[in-house]
């Protein structure tokens, strides 16, 4: 009968200790080498998106259980996802309807839960609206309606309602709405200088000529340093000069009527008896009459574009 | 001291002897420090308002872990011993029933204190390294949350003191979900036209505990101040709750017959 001498024991061993090894790394090896063919084999994943159910914010808000602050920031930074999955290859309305829904309703849930989320309305007012391939502008509407929110529930964030009178002006050319937005962003704490006088710039365009002198009135009289005031006193005179190139228009509309002809200058008005004299010109130039469009020599007139250039055969969904 | 006082004190101490060795405590704790400082990098994927992120996760973190301790661990120390049939020496030595009940509450209130303190000291620490500080109604949103904690912790000492872990612990999470709803409980009262939904949820709206009232978790990440007053109403509302509910959880204690 054969014995078994040490050797073998000790080998015995040592191929039992390494067994369990052994037998891992043949599984490891078996799991990678059949994923990889299952993967080969497996049929191309159809592309699905969980489209975001338009919940009102009744339903919504009980569902975070006291934690509203914390998933209205996980919404929010779906929304930054979403955006941010965009890239910046542009596609047509109809291939980014589901993100614009998406962000669309991401940025709702995120300020019905917290309507003082003033960072949700500022990033909605910057990134929802989008330019398409096939000429149209989507949420720039639902981007509105969520700023007007902002500006109601933050009213010492001054970004909001400033964003608001750009969207209003840009893309809607809502020249008077967009007016009075940038006036109540400037009279915030912490706005810069130049949204009173774009304020005043956009009503002025938009018509509200005395409420743009009521603002700049006022915001020359709170200005606390000397160059501010100077700038807003500025502003008066630039207004004043809208309002007597308005009544020269108005004179030279009248002539038109009354006459079938242009009128050739602001003086043959004064003749004509449709205006009672020159007015001055405040900062120190003359005025002249073109085809009926008056225009000073010293200043140009406080205008904005709008959405006149590139963007105006653009439509809004 | 009175025997009053000094057995749920001596009870109390003993609890909190016990809770620090207590591995579910422990593995809460870290799991909420581990949320907490995670925010840092959650905060990355936002646009602007890093703090806001941060405060967010880190005050949501400090009330979900809280609750859980509360009301996990809160129905161990009655229902669990009364199962392990571990109460038994207890209530054999002079020891009342609410003595028991009243010790294991204050025991249960330190730990989470103490939890509450470290958690919030950890959110200071990653606000700080993001750059911010901890405003005052972080303070008061980390204060009411406490007595949230302490709120949930009466109630799972009262649903342990008359029925089986599993139960109370369904019940006590229940009690927190629908404190957090109370409000719209009361907005879908006024807006049914049901006689019975109105005089149910009129009768839930009055009797359960508004859990609403003691969060202000949205205020402090939105930086905003806590309104005169409210803080201290809210407070005693919250410790009035928790009492009231310990009164009616000794009441059923003492009563229940123990086998």
């Amino acid at each position: 009968m054969a014995t078994i001498g040490p050797t073998q024991v000790n080998a015995s061993a040592r191929i039992r200790s390494a067994a369990p090894l052994l037998a891992l790394a043949a599984l490891a090896a078996c799991c990678a080498l059949s994923r990889a063919r299952a993967e080969r084999l497996a049929p191309t994943a159809l592309e699905t998106g969980f489209d975001i159910p338009a919940f009102p914010a009744e339903v919504v808000r009980p569902f975070s259980f006291g934690l509203r602050s914390f998933v209205s920031d996980l919404m929010f930074l779906q929304a930054i996802q979403v955006h941010g999955g965009r890239g910046t290859k542009m596609v047509t309305a109809h291939e980014g309807a589901r993100d614009d829904r998406a962000m669309n309703r991401l940025l709702t849930y995120a300020t019905d839960l917290d309507p003082q989320f003033a960072g949700a309305y500022r990033f909605a007012g910057n990134a929802m609206p989008r330019q398409t391939l096939d000429g149209k502008l989507t949420n720039v509407l639902q981007a509105e309606a969520l700023l007007a929110k902002g500006a109601r529930e933050c009213p010492d964030d001054w970004h909001i309602p400033f964003t608001l009178g750009f969207i209003e002006s840009y893309f809607l050319a809502r020249f008077e709405a967009a007016g009075r937005n940038f006036a109540a962003a400037a009279r915030l704490p912490g706005a810069p200088k130049y949204v009173g006088l774009l304020a005043t710039r956009t009503l002025t365009q938009g018509g509200d000529l005395a409420f743009a002198e009521q603002l700049a009135t006022a915001m020359a009289e709170q200005a606390t340093e000397e160059s501010s005031q100077r700038e807003w006193e500025e502003r008066l005179l630039d207004l004043r000069m809208e309002r007597q190139l308005r009544e020269i228009e108005g004179a030279a509309a009248r002539y038109a009527a009354r006459t079938g002809q242009q009128a050739p200058s602001v003086a043959a008005l004064v003749k004509a008896g449709e205006l009672s004299d020159v007015p001055r010109e405040p900062h120190g130039g003359r005025y002249l009459l073109e085809g009926g469009e008056a225009r000073s020599t010293a200043k140009e007139r406080l205008r904005i574009r709008g959405r006149r250039g590139a963007l105006a055969t653009l439509e809004v969904q | 001291m009175n025997d009053v006082l000094r057995v749920p004190w001596l009870i109390a101490g003993n609890t909190v002897r016990e809770l620090v060795r207590s591995k579910l405590l422990h593995n809460l704790l870290l799991f909420a420090v581990l949320l907490i400082a995670s925010s840092m990098f959650v905060a990355q994927l936002t646009v602007g308002q890093w703090d806001r992120v941060i405060l967010d996760i880190g005050l949501a973190a400090i009330e979900v872990s809280g609750v859980l301790v509360a009301i996990l661990i809160g129905v161990g120390l009655v229902a669990g011993e009364i199962e392990r049939r571990t109460v038994f020496p207890i209530l054999a030595r002079p020891v009342t029933r609410g003595a028991f009940l009243l010790g294991r509450f204050l025991g249960l209130c330190a730990m989470l204190a103490v939890s509450v303190v470290l958690m919030l000291g950890v959110l200071a620490g990653v606000l700080r390294l993001a750059g911010y500080g901890v405003s005052s109604s972080v303070a008061i949103a980390a204060l009411l949350i406490l007595l949230e904690l302490s709120l949930m912790a009466a109630a799972a000492l009262l649903f342990g003191s008359f029925t089986k872990p599993i139960l109370a612990s369904a019940f006590s999470l229940s009690v927190f979900l629908i404190g957090h709803l109370l409000t719209d409980l009361k907005a879908f009262q006024q807006r049914s036209h049901s006689g019975l939904a109105k005089v149910f949820t009129g009768v839930a709206y009055r009797l359960l505990p508004d859990l609403e009232l003691l969060n202000v978790k949205s205020l402090a990440s939105n930086e905003l101040p806590v309104p005169h007053g409210l803080a201290p109403a809210a407070a005693l509302y919250g410790a009035a709750y928790a009492a009231a509910l310990l009164v009616i959880a000794v009441s059923i204690f003492s009563r229940r017959d123990l086998k």
